[in-house]
């Protein structure tokens, strides 16, 4: 069974139809890598995910619930998908430890003293547990988002969302970033992300997809799609980023 | 014109107890203010298209119309209207809890509405319930964007009180002026209930500042 299930998924915003009739499935395992032009899609297909967008057609299921089974349900859904933002979005009143420990606490229901405990090893993970105590705003960008990594992870989801998570940073802070997410990945981490790293989406993606005006263009190989790509429009794409 | 600032002293007490009077109006006023404000603006925030229409209602009507109309409405038309009667101090207490807590609302509404939409959504995003985003996350931000309007409208309220003369009740201004009725000393007694009021601001805006330092906006 598909970790994640795609089947005819529409999604409007109004009269504009951000995706149109999406059909994917995703394994458990896969790293999968969105790309694609401004206004494609992408972000909405990940946030269809989790349901912080309601989709409008079709049926989408996350380890075979349905994103439409009421809030009850979803909520199972966010806790098993995990999700990292471009901003960051870490909670600014809270430490660095706080931050991550605040989903075991407040959604697993631990107690104090075992949410920081995953905190700790979760912030130790992303190489920031002499961080622990400082407050987002003492933090770099990179790691920043290192922490919000932590944090999604430290409800212990089966699969990870990223939203372009090294786009607000500067060029020598994405790697730390992505290593991390390298680590992930090589633990056998599902993972959907959305990127512009293309050597990211080489070296760490089983599977690259190619997003066009709300449709899946190309669902393939990296390696093969982006030395030799076909499509002329996936062609005239990569010379854009490049 | 020969003032004799003594004459203060003489009056003080009467003049303490019109304060008193002032400050337990305020109070109770703003407490009930608050509660009402924190619900309104919670309903203007979050709530769907009928609450949100009945607490805007209820913001327009009471910032469209002076708070002595109101008072007096309280006073002197819900008698004849509902045939409810009540004395002055509680019309007093009512207009204040009416008149700042829609004022309340709309500062709420607003620190809720200043706080990041990417905060909320990475607390949904975790799995958290939307009440937990609001207690735990929404809200403490929120909070310290409320206090420097909040302690605004606090003062506002306070003054506001010295409008109840026109129904009588004993507060400070209107014991002033029952003083002046007695012994037309304008100057020292408009003077000594001028730094009253100021005292009992002033205090207020100190003790705004040390919540504020406390807080710091995030
Ligand atoms: N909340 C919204 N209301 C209305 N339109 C929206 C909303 N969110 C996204 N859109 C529109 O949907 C389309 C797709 O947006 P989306 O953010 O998914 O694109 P994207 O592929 O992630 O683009 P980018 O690379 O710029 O992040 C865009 O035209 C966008 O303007
Ligand atoms: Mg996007």
């Amino acid at each position: 069974m598909s970790i994640i299930q795609f089947r005819g998924v529409s999604k409007h915003f109004d009269e504009l139809r951000v995706l149109d009739e999406v059909d994917l499935s995703i394994e458990q395992g896969e790293v999968v890598v969105l790309i694609g032009p401004s206004g494609s899609g992408k972000s909405t297909l990940l946030r269809c995910i989790n349901g912080l967008e309601q989709i409008t057609g079709g049926d989408l299921r996350v380890d075979d619930i349905s994103v439409l089974a009421g809030n009850a349900r979803l909520r199972e859904i966010r806790q098993e998908a995990g999700m990292v933002f471009q901003q960051f979005n870490l909670f600014p009143q809270l430490t660095a430890l706080q931050n991550v420990a605040f989903g075991p606490r407040h959604v697993r229901g631990k107690s104090r003293r075992e949410a920081e405990e995953i905190g700790l090893e979760l912030l130790d993970k992303v190489g920031l547990k002499e961080r622990a105590h400082h407050y987002p705003a003492e933090l770099s960008g990179g790691q920043q988002q290192r922490v919000a990594i932590a944090r999604a992870l430290a409800v212990r989801p089966k699969v990870m969302l990223f939203d372009e998570p090294t786009s607000a940073l500067d060029p020598e802070l994405k790697q730390e970033v992505l290593n991390v997410m390298r680590n992930l990945a090589e633990e056998g981490m599902t993972m959907v992300v959305v990127t512009h790293e293309m050597a990211f989406a080489r070296q760490v993606g089983s599977r690259l997809i190619f997003m066009e005006h709300g449709k899946i263009a190309v669902d393939g190989d990296p390696c093969e799609m982006l030395c030799n790509p076909t499509n002329p429009r996936l062609k005239d794409f990569l010379r854009h980023v490049h | 014109m020969n003032t004799d600032w003594s004459v203060i002293t003489g009056f003080l007490p009467e003049l303490l107890d019109g304060a008193e009077m002032t400050l337990y109006i305020t109070l109770v006023g703003l407490a009930g203010g608050m509660a009402v404000g924190v619900v309104a603006g919670l309903m203007r925030a979050y709530g769907h298209w009928t609450l949100n229409y009945v607490a805007m209602a209820y913001i327009e009507l009471i910032r469209g119309t002076p708070i002595v109309v109101q008072v007096m409405f309280l006073y002197f038309a819900l008698p004849v209207l509902a045939s409810i009667r009540i004395d002055p101090l509680t019309a007093a207490m009512i207009a204040i809890v009416v008149n700042a807590g829609a004022y309340i609302a709309e500062i709420v509404r607003g620190a809720l509405q200043s706080i990041s939409r990417g905060l909320a959504e990475a607390g949904l995003a975790l799995g958290l319930p939307r009440w937990k985003v609001l207690v735990y996350i929404v809200g403490p931000l929120a909070f310290r964007r409320l206090i420097p309007p909040l302690g605004n409208q606090c003062i506002v309220s306070l003054k506001d009180t010295s409008l109840f003369i026109v129904i009588g009740v004993s507060e400070l201004t209107r014991t002033g002026q029952e003083i002046m009725a007695a012994n037309f000393r304008a100057v020292e007694i408009w003077t000594a209930i001028a730094a009253i009021y100021l005292i009992m601001t002033g205090t207020l805006t100190l003790l705004l500042r040390v919540i504020e330092r406390r807080l710091r906006i995030l």
